[in-house]
């Protein structure tokens, strides 16, 4: 009895750091059949132990690199999966659903849905919240020839991809409040015209 | 009959004493020869007998000179394995670098995605009622 029990805990004591490791860490498909069909595909498998050989080779010189060193080693894994085709929505939405589902556990937060009824994009950016920080974060970008699915793990410090965001030629986004967009750097587009007033 | 044989053999093989003036005819017999050129003195170098090489170097030298040999070719080898080490680390290094760019410029991409997406300008409002009257 006693010796089941000693094995119990050692069984949980094992785990339990397990499972703090792969908190944020979305399973992601095979997408074999995705693969036959992409005319270009990127898959990238950036774990903590490469992470950590990838940090030491960042240049300081390069401004993109210099960015990415500030938060790299806080990250515990990057997983990039890109399929680009030749014909409008030749991948199944089923492996996007299954996806959306992982990210509907407890935790994660959906803190952008930006959907372009002209171009045919829709970008959801989500957030793992775990005491007060962001632990992982997962986008699932899905346009008529290309789908895309990103997972950031570890201490992601906003402020720090911001950084990043600005390096690459990204304009900030205001992803700590979610769904509004801050001021821009870009001029912002100019407000639609308010309607004039009634004239009685 | 034996006896006789050896007593007769004895007899035949007794030492006899040479009659006088025996060597001076065997001298004169002999032909005459050319007097011998004198000869410079040769000296001759032998070389020294070698002595082995295991007697030279003695036991223990051969030894320290083996583990000379061993810590020079160990430092050698692992000098080679080190290099070659650092070579693959830093090929994985490079390859891991650039696959984590790819996948941040990726996800760089797409956030502007969303940022283009959420900042697109709202659609135009429907007119106003002075214009529709």
């Amino acid at each position: 009895m006693r010796s089941r029990f000693a094995l119990w805990v050692t069984a949980l004591l094992c785990a339990v750091p397990a499972f703090g490791q792969d908190r944020g860490l979305l399973k992601l498909p095979a997408f074999a059949g995705l693969e036959e069909k992409a005319s270009e595909t990127v898959q990238v498998n950036v774990d903590s132990k490469l992470l950590g050989l990838a940090c030491r080779f960042l240049s300081s010189e390069e401004p993109d690199e210099r960015a990415a060193q500030k938060f790299c080693t806080s990250l515990t894994g990057v997983y990039v999966r890109q399929f680009t085709f030749d014909s409008d929505y030749a991948y199944p939405k089923s492996d996007i659903d299954g996806i959306r589902r992982q990210l509907l556990s407890p935790g994660w937060s959906q803190i952008v849905n930006a959907r372009s009824r002209k171009e045919n994009t829709d970008v959801t950016v989500y957030i793992l919240v775990d005491g007060g920080k962001a632990k992982s974060l997962a986008i699932i970008a899905s346009e008529p020839r290309e789908f895309t699915i990103v997972n950031v793990i570890g201490n992601i410090d906003l402020d720090q991809l911001h950084d990043l965001e600005g390096n690459f030629g990204v304009p900030k986004l205001e992803i700590e409040t979610g769904k509004k967009p801050a001021a821009s750097p870009v001029p912002a587009p100019a407000p639609a015209p308010k309607p004039a007033p009634k004239k009685n | 009959m034996s006896e006789d044989i050896e007593i007769q053999l004895r007899r035949a093989l007794r030492p006899v004493e040479p009659s006088a003036g025996f060597a001076e005819r065997v001298m004169r017999a002999l032909p005459e020869r050319a007097p011998r050129p004198a000869l410079a003195p040769v000296t001759v170098l032998r070389p020294a007998p070698r002595a082995g090489l295991w007697r030279t170097l003695s036991a223990p030298s051969a030894l320290a000179a083996s583990l000379v040999v061993a810590v020079m070719l160990g430092q050698h080898v692992g000098e080679q394995v080190g290099r070659e080490q650092t070579e693959r680390e830093q090929r994985a290094g490079l390859a891991a670098r650039a696959e984590l760019m790819q996948a941040l410029r990726i996800t760089s991409r797409k956030l502007d995605l969303a940022y283009q997406a959420v900042n697109r300008p709202a659609p135009a409002p429907p007119p106003a009622e002075e214009n529709r009257s």
